[in-house]
């Protein structure tokens, strides 16, 4: 599917600079935008930050190019530098490189590395200078691994239905394809922390759709969505046994709601993961290990939600509030105990956070961000490899500049 | 009394004062658009990015003046939203893949001469500048 999708591209590519006279009428646009944040944590460092002294190890600068030589026609690739503590990022990674073809409003279709269209914000949580918050809640968009979850292999087919007057608009995009969880994902912390690894990370089909229901009523938008992701790769306890991820298919629905008018916006999302991990054991390096043929499960249900707002207060000013939770209904309550007794994995089954959020656009190319959360839990960022000990409360403020052009 | 008079009178201004700042922003298309008038919603779809035809179904290109008042009182009256919030907007979909940013010109006289001859631009300007060679549409 890569190799399919990336030939398309190229083709694409190829039919745009061809059909064009001149540069002039590709239409070139370049664009970017570049941030630099800082971390401060009361307590527990946070992803493979010093951030409990304070730390400016996040830093994002985005480089976009597209080329539009008939209405119809848009072929564009978008790259990223991401930097995140000593472990997340400090690389140079593709975002998307897609063609896209709309006939209509109706109807288009989009292909390529593509942004995978599911939820309220997936398709736009990496574009900082689009929110007001510098870290979108961690249940739904958890950061370190949103290279993984932002984009896939494949196509998206999408348009947009009038239902009359009285009844507003329907957006569709399904979308189909390939999705890799490359083995430095943010998915994988807890089973490397737990002394296993996935060397080649996860790969395999994804597919799923997006229905947004514009409602008569001016900037009230209200969606589902469905996610279906078929994912394999190797699961490895060094020194133990090997084994192979024979997990059955994720179905993650998503349901949410956004209004908005000139001073307020107000959302809301509700998602599900219900799985059942599954690792078959294909060959012991030790006779203690689980015999060859064996099945490993981990079983979770992860719960999340959001619900946030964020008011206008001048033309230069914003602020908001949200309050996200994160919750594995099916993770132990405590899996273990550490030599103060502590139990490590109870805080690890959940994540509660309030965000104060303000934004202060200097002008339509530089903003500055300010963020204070209050962390009930410690599921997104918190590792034991970052920390002497871990609390299960932490208060985090970041402040962020950003660039666009 | 007097005071019930001076807030009558203030208001009355005030309203007049809005209504005629709205009034100094028209919406100007290529000659070769057959609407001759564009619902507010449809408009605020096509300068957003939400849309890129007419309802019937006719392609049309937004064009937009760089900044200034008559931007301003565009955005103001028929987007909901300050010039920061709507590029910040568009943004959103450059940065996803979804669209190109919308051509932006310096000044009325540079989108009257693209909107006059490129098919299906659509612009908007000041009542007051010359607009020959495009058509006005009327905004219901």
């Amino acid at each position: 599917m890569k190799h399919w999708t990336i030939t398309m591209f190229v083709a694409a590519l190829a039919a745009v600079t061809g059909a064009a006279q001149s540069l002039d009428d590709l239409n070139i646009q370049i664009h970017g935008y570049a941030t630099q944040g800082f971390v401060y944590t009361t307590s527990n460092n946070w992803n493979s930050m010093n951030s409990s002294d304070g730390s400016p190890a996040w830093t994002e600068a985005v480089f976009n190019v597209t080329a539009q030589p008939e209405p119809k026609l848009r072929v564009g690739t978008q790259v990223r530098y991401f930097l995140m503590g000593s472990e997340f990022g400090n690389a140079i990674t593709l975002d998307w490189a897609s063609g896209d073809y709309k006939v209509n409003d109706k109807f288009g279709v989009r292909f390529g590395k593509v942004k995978t269209p599911n939820g309220l914000f997936n398709d736009i949580q990496d574009i900082d200078t689009a929110f007001l918050w510098s870290l979108l809640p961690q249940g739904n968009y958890p950061i370190t691994s949103r290279t993984s979850i932002l984009a896939h292999y494949g196509g998206v087919v999408y348009g947009k239905l009038p239902l009359g007057k009285q009844a507003g608009k329907l957006e569709y995009q399904l979308y189909f394809g390939e999705r890799v969880l490359p083995a430095g994902d943010g998915f994988f912390v807890p089973i490397i922390e737990g002394g296993a690894e996935m060397p080649n990370g996860l790969t395999g089909p994804t597919s799923g759709g997006t229905l947004r229901w514009y409602t008569p009523l001016n900037g009230l938008l209200l969606g589902v969505a469905w996610d279906r992701e078929d994912l394999t790769g190797k699961f490895e306890v060094p020194g133990v046994f090997n084994g192979e991820n024979i997990d059955a298919p994720f179905k993650i629905p998503y349901f949410f709601g956004k209004y908005e008018n000139s001073k307020w916006m107000f959302a809301s999302e509700y998602s599900r993961v219900p799985a059942d991990h599954k690792t078959m054991v294909t060959s012991d390096i030790i006779p203690q290990a689980p015999p060859v043929g064996t099945i490993l499960h981990n079983v979770i249900d992860h719960r999340t939600w959001y619900a946030m707002t964020s008011y206008k207060l001048t033309e230069k000013f914003t602020a908001g509030i949200y309050y996200s939770s994160y919750f594995d209904v099916k993770a132990p309550r405590v899996t273990y105990l550490d030599s103060t007794n502590y139990p490590h994995y109870w805080y690890n089954r959940f994540q509660k956070d309030w965000a104060l959020s303000a934004r202060y656009d200097v002008n339509q190319y530089i903003y500055v961000k300010g963020e204070q959360h209050f962390i009930d839990g410690m599921n997104f960022g918190f590792l034991d490899a970052d920390n002497n000990s871990l609390s299960p409360t932490s208060k985090q403020t970041i402040l962020k500049i950003g660039v666009n052009f | 009394m007097k005071r019930l008079l001076i807030g009558f009178l203030t208001i009355t201004v005030a309203l007049a004062y809005a209504a005629h700042a709205q009034a100094q922003v028209i919406v100007i298309a290529n000659p070769g658009v057959k609407a001759a008038e564009i619902s507010k919603g449809d408009l605020k779809d096509i300068f957003t990015g939400a849309a890129t035809s007419l309802p019937d179904g006719a392609r049309v290109v937004p064009i937009l003046l760089k900044a200034g008042t008559v931007h301003e009182e565009f955005l103001k009256a028929y987007i909901g939203k300050n010039d920061t919030t709507y590029r910040a907007g568009w943004r959103s979909l450059v940065f996803s893949g979804q669209a190109s940013m919308p051509k932006s010109l310096d000044n009325d006289a540079a989108v009257v001469e693209f909107v006059a001859h490129n098919s299906g631009a659509i612009g908007y300007i000041s009542s007051s500048s010359p607009h020959e060679g495009v058509k006005v549409l009327a905004v219901k």
